[in-house]
Parts: structure tokens; sequence; C-alpha cells
């Protein structure tokens, strides 16, 4: 049986353990085996990598576990590599990720013509990852689009992580209460920034409304309104691009795969 | 070339089989008695089509009707299958490939992206379309390629691409022969055309005349007469429009505009606009918010794109013009301007008789690759 090789941060982080499943699925169809390394289960303290790469027919990397530079050196040694969630400029490194640009169209439009809301704070990502960048340039995009560009202290860092998010709404709360919607980069941060609101007694939806890209249990049980990538079908589809290469087939460029809005509590018609 | 070959039994059947997939796909009949009464086949000869069609996995039988008032048996239903086979459709425009991945009902279930970066441009073609073959749910029924310039699609042979430098190439041959499938190759600016009739979701009436004027990094006109039973593209960006102006597809490029605002930055010292990094979003959200650098850059499009507009008004009389490629993000702003400038090249009634449309979805030429090649394989569109 052949093995491939994925590469993590971290196997319990929900994005992450869905992108598995999709993988999975279709290594055990195929007849391949899977072996993961999650490299920074504890984020203070990464460890090098222990896949052995002479042993894999192909690897697969998640968002950004590896630097660029890594990257490149695994593709130049003709390894079959595929990447999920990140994509390396100027390599033809294949990929697959979800339509950033596309997701915040989504969740403009909805905040702005059918909830009514027009003053909105953008949380965004980390912007070294590429979907925190583009995220980022997306959501500046739609609101240019919309003549409601926010002035610049309603653009907040959030880095993808929660504790982050939440500090930044909080600063914000402190000096200005004048906008009407968050837009959160990821689901995860704007649940955070829905804590900070809660904690100011700022009642969603009826004074802010809230929305995040990404969907997962978390945002289903809280009510979120989110944008939803089928990470599962992320995973699958990277798996299905990596067996491809293993065969002998060369392949360049992107395959991006569409969201959908999932309107819940937390945004409400106008 | 005029063709006086006579049909054989071969293109007599293909011809059947397209007229019955059609019927069904319409929702013009839905079994056998109806297909043959509607047709005009033979009963024998519908039977023998209908389970090929069956065989193949076009069509499956599902459920019985109404018994017909004589009485008989009651009719086994057919239906459509679009999920039987799949078919990419590409473009290329001088910066990246985009390709889309759909069933034959045109549901798109994958998009593949690849920037052109130096390497040979079939390489990096042959690379992202292996990129969609990878992602293939069903069998692959046939490759639809759209290029900038001038085609002969009848033999797939691109006959001049100045961005891509491509003279005399038999891209459908090429491609074909590497990739093992049927491949169809026309013009983008047609394709777009073509999209906008394709797969019953336009708002276009399908009977309708439409021409498409598409700009990106080359001028284009796609044309698609009498709901796409016609159509043609063709490049027009060596036009100039007076003997001393700049050719279309350098008036019209997005770095010439760039050029130009950066020119013209000094008499407005007060635009919004950015110094660098200007994009077309910048430009029309400047344009919206009373900029007069914008309205000024703005204006000068909607003239060059009016004189081409009132001539293909007056020579083809269509009853749509839709604007296309990365110039549509520029939005109401141009559109607007567009009308009011052609209305003043020609009678206002003229134009009165005719809409206008932006069709800003990047995808819109490879939407129209895939219908183009499924029209050429199962004449169903």
């Amino acid at each position: 049986m052949q093995r491939v090789g994925v590469i993590i941060n971290n196997r319990y982080d929900v994005f992450q353990s869905k992108v598995i499943q999709g993988i999975e699925a279709v290594a055990a169809e195929q007849g391949y085996s899977v072996e993961i390394d999650a490299i920074a289960e504890n984020p203070a303290q990464p460890r090098p990598l222990s896949l052995n790469f002479d042993g894999l027919s192909g690897v697969i990397a998640i968002a950004n576990v590896l630097p660029d530079a890594m990257l490149r050196q695994i593709h130049a040694s003709k390894k079959p590599l595929t990447l999920i969630s990140h994509d390396v400029s100027d390599t033809p490194i294949p990929a697959v990720i979800a339509d950033n640009a596309q997701g915040m169209a989504l969740l403009v439009r909805h905040m702005i013509e059918t909830c009514g809301r027009q003053r909105i704070v953008f949380v965004r990502g980390d912007m070294g990852q590429s979907d925190g960048s583009a995220r980022a340039a997306a959501f500046e995009r739609e609101m240019m689009r919309y003549n409601c560009m926010p002035p610049p202290e309603f653009i907040l860092n959030g880095d993808f992580k929660p504790t982050h998010a939440r500090a930044a709404v909080a600063r914000l709360l402190q000096t200005r209460t004048d906008f009407d919607a968050i837009i959160a980069a990821d689901y995860l941060t704007a649940l955070a920034a829905w804590d900070a609101l809660r904690a100011a007694d700022i009642r969603v939806p009826d004074t802010v409304q809230i929305a995040g890209f990404g969907d997962g249990i978390e945002a289903e049980t809280a009510g979120l309104t989110t944008v939803a990538a089928d990470v599962i079908e992320q995973g699958r589809r990277g798996m299905r691009q990596l067996i491809a290469q293993i065969d002998g087939v060369q392949i360049r460029g992107v395959t991006v795969l569409k969201t959908y809005l999932v309107a819940r509590n937390s945004t409400r018609l106008r | 070339m005029i063709d006086v070959r006579k049909a054989t039994r071969q293109d007599l059947k293909r011809h059947n089989r397209s007229t019955l997939l059609r019927a069904v796909v319409y929702g013009l009949a839905d079994n056998r008695a109806a297909l043959a009464q509607i047709t005009g086949l033979a009963k024998p000869t519908v039977s023998d089509l209908i389970s090929e069609l069956i065989t193949e996995g076009f069509l499956i039988e599902r459920g019985t009707g109404e018994a017909a008032e004589n009485g008989g048996k009651r009719p086994r239903l057919l239906e459509f299958v679009p999920a039987a086979r799949q078919v990419i459709g590409v473009s290329i425009d001088a910066h990246q490939i985009t390709g889309v991945l759909a069933d034959l009902s045109g549901r798109i279930v994958a998009e593949h992206i690849a920037r052109l970066d130096g390497t040979r441009v079939i390489d990096i073609l042959i690379d992202a379309i292996n990129g969609l073959i990878a992602q293939l749910d069903a069998p692959l029924l046939c490759i639809g390629v759209g290029v900038p310039g001038v085609v002969d699609s009848e033999r797939g042979i691109v006959e001049h691409c100045a961005p891509l430098g491509w003279r005399h190439l038999p891209l459908a041959e090429q491609l074909s022969a590497v990739l093992h499938c049927p491949v169809t190759v026309a013009n983008n600016t047609e394709l777009a055309a073509l999209a906008q009739f394709a797969f019953r979701s336009g708002e276009i009436d399908r009977s309708h005349n439409l021409i498409t004027i598409l700009v990106n990094s080359t001028a284009e006109i796609g044309v698609a007469l009498r709901g796409a039973y016609y159509h043609h593209g063709g490049d027009i960006g060596g036009l100039r429009l007076t003997p001393t102006s700049a050719p279309l597809h350098e008036t019209l490029s997005w770095a010439a505009i760039q050029h130009h605002a950066a020119d013209l930055r000094a008499s407005y010292p007060a635009t919004m606009l950015p110094e660098r990094d200007l994009t077309i979003v910048h430009l029309r959200y400047a344009a919206i918010n009373d900029d007069p650098l914008a309205w000024c850059l703005i204006d000068e499009l909607a003239e060059a794109l009016a004189t081409v507009t009132a001539w293909a008004i007056m020579l083809l009389h269509p009853h749509h013009v839709s604007l296309a490629g990365e110039i549509a993000e520029l939005g109401a702003p141009l559109l607007d301007r567009l009308r009011a400038k052609t209305t003043a090249l020609l009678a206002p009634e003229t134009v009165d008789a005719v809409t206008f449309s932006l069709a800003d979805d990047a995808r819109l030429s490879a939407v129209g690759a895939l219908a183009h090649a499924i029209h050429q394989k199962l004449d169903i569109l």
C-alpha cells in the first residue's frame, strides 16, 4: 500500500481535523495509507518534522504549517506535493483553497443588502497567511463597491486567534460604539468578538449583528451567521490532486471551491 | 468552403439522437410515444436510440405516466441525467487560465486557476486542465477552450492571438492528442456571449440578438444572433478610432488608464484616487463619490466604447449589449455614460430599443467554452 504524508499544525483543530477526514476518505477509496505529522499541537513549542519523506509517495501540507522556502524545496525535489488552504505565489505548486473573495462578497452583501447594516467593523485574520490577506482584500473591495468604506479604526487585528479578536473588540468599545455590525475573517474570532460585545452588554443582533468566515459546530451552536466552505470536500479534492500527481500527471495552479451563506440568529433581516 | 457532402447514416443517426435528447432536456416529451409523435421519427427508431441513450447513462427511466385515453400500457417516463458526464471549459487571457468543471446542466463543481508565468502557455494550459481532470466524478465528455484573437472554431485553429503570440496554431488537435479527449476552441468573447444564453440561466431572451464587448488585456466583440443560433467573435484591439489615436487595446487597457490617471493627477490635486496600486474598484468608488478625475477617466473610456457600440448597433441590430471583462467592474458609472454617449451618436429611438448590462463574472468565457463544447458534442443547448 502506498503511503502519503499530511503535515498539519494541530490534528485536533476543527478545520484541520475535517480536512483530514476528507483526505482519509479518498485515501481509503484509492488504497493509500495516511501518516499525519502534527508539528504544532503545542503552539508555544512547535517541533521539527518527523515524517520520513523517502518512504512517502506524496505530501499534503495544510495552511501555513511549513515556511514557503521549505515548500519550494519539497517541490524542487519532485516529490508530489499539494497545499490545502495555502498558496505559494510565483510557484507552480498545486493547491486547493476556498474562494475567499466570493465568500467575503457573500458576507458583505448579506450584511448590507439583507440586514441593512453599513457601519461594519472587520476583524482581520493572520495577514501572513494567504487566507487572511485574501479575505481582508476582498472585504475592502466589497465595502468600496457598496460605497461603505469603514474608518481605519474599524479594521481590527484578530490574527485568527480568539483571544486577540476579543481583546481588539474590547479595546474598540472603549473609544467607539458607532458601529452596527462585525464581520470576522473566521468564525472562531467572530464568536470571540461576540463574547466581547456580551461583556459590554451590547445585544446581538438588535444593536450589532455578527458574521464570520467558515463554519463549524461552535458557530451552529451559538447561532452565528457564516459562509461555509465545505472543508471535508477541500480535503477530498486535495487528496485527489495529490493522487493524480503520484500517477505522473503534472498539475499547476489552484483548485478553488465555492462557499455558501448560512444565515443564523446573529444577523437578522432588516 | 461549402460542404457539398451528402449526409451519411452516421450523420443521420447523430442528428436523430440529438433531437430526442434535446426534446427530453427541454421537457417537450417524457416518453417514447410522445417523442415519436413530436419528432416524426418511427417508433422503432425512437426505441433503439432511447435504449442507446439509457445504456450510455444520458437518460434513465423513472416511473410511469398516465395511459392514453384509448387505453394501452402506461408509458415509462424518461429523465435526463446531467451527471452522466462532466465537461471542462477553459479560457485563457494574457495573465491567467481560468477553468471550470461542470455537469451537463452547467452546474459547476470545481474551478481551477493557473497564472501565466513565462512558461510555455500550452504547457500551463495542459497542467491546468489536468487539475480539473483530477477532480472528475463522471466520465469526461469533452473540453472547450476559449482564447483571445481570431479563431477558426470549425477546425479548432487559432489563426492569430496577439497577447499569446500564436499564429496558425492547431490548438484543438494538439490538446486532444495529449489529453485523449475531444477539444473545441473558439474566441473568448464569442464564448462570453454564448454563456449568457447557455443553460437557460440568463435573463436574456433566447430568441434575441446579443453583442458582448469584452475588455481585458484585449478588446473584442462577441456576437450571438437569434439566441446563439449564429455566433462569432473577434479581436478589435487593433482598431484606431481616428488615424492619429492609439489602437483600442492600448486606449482601453488598465495599464493605459493607470498611466493616464498619473498624467492627469497634477490637474486634479484633490482627487481621492490612490497614487499607487490603483484598481478598477478604486476608480468606481471615486466616481460614485463624485471625484472629477475618476469621471474624466470614465468619460474617456465611455467615449471610445460608445463609438464601437454605435457601429455594432447599426450593423447588427442587437436587442442587448453587454459589457464584459475586468472593465465591467466599473459598474453603473461606466454603463450609464456608455449609454448616454452612444445615444449622442445615434437616433435616440435606436438606442432606446437596446438594453445594456454588465457581465462581470470572471468565469464567463470559461462557462461559454463548456457550453460550446457540449453543443458541439451533443447539440442539446
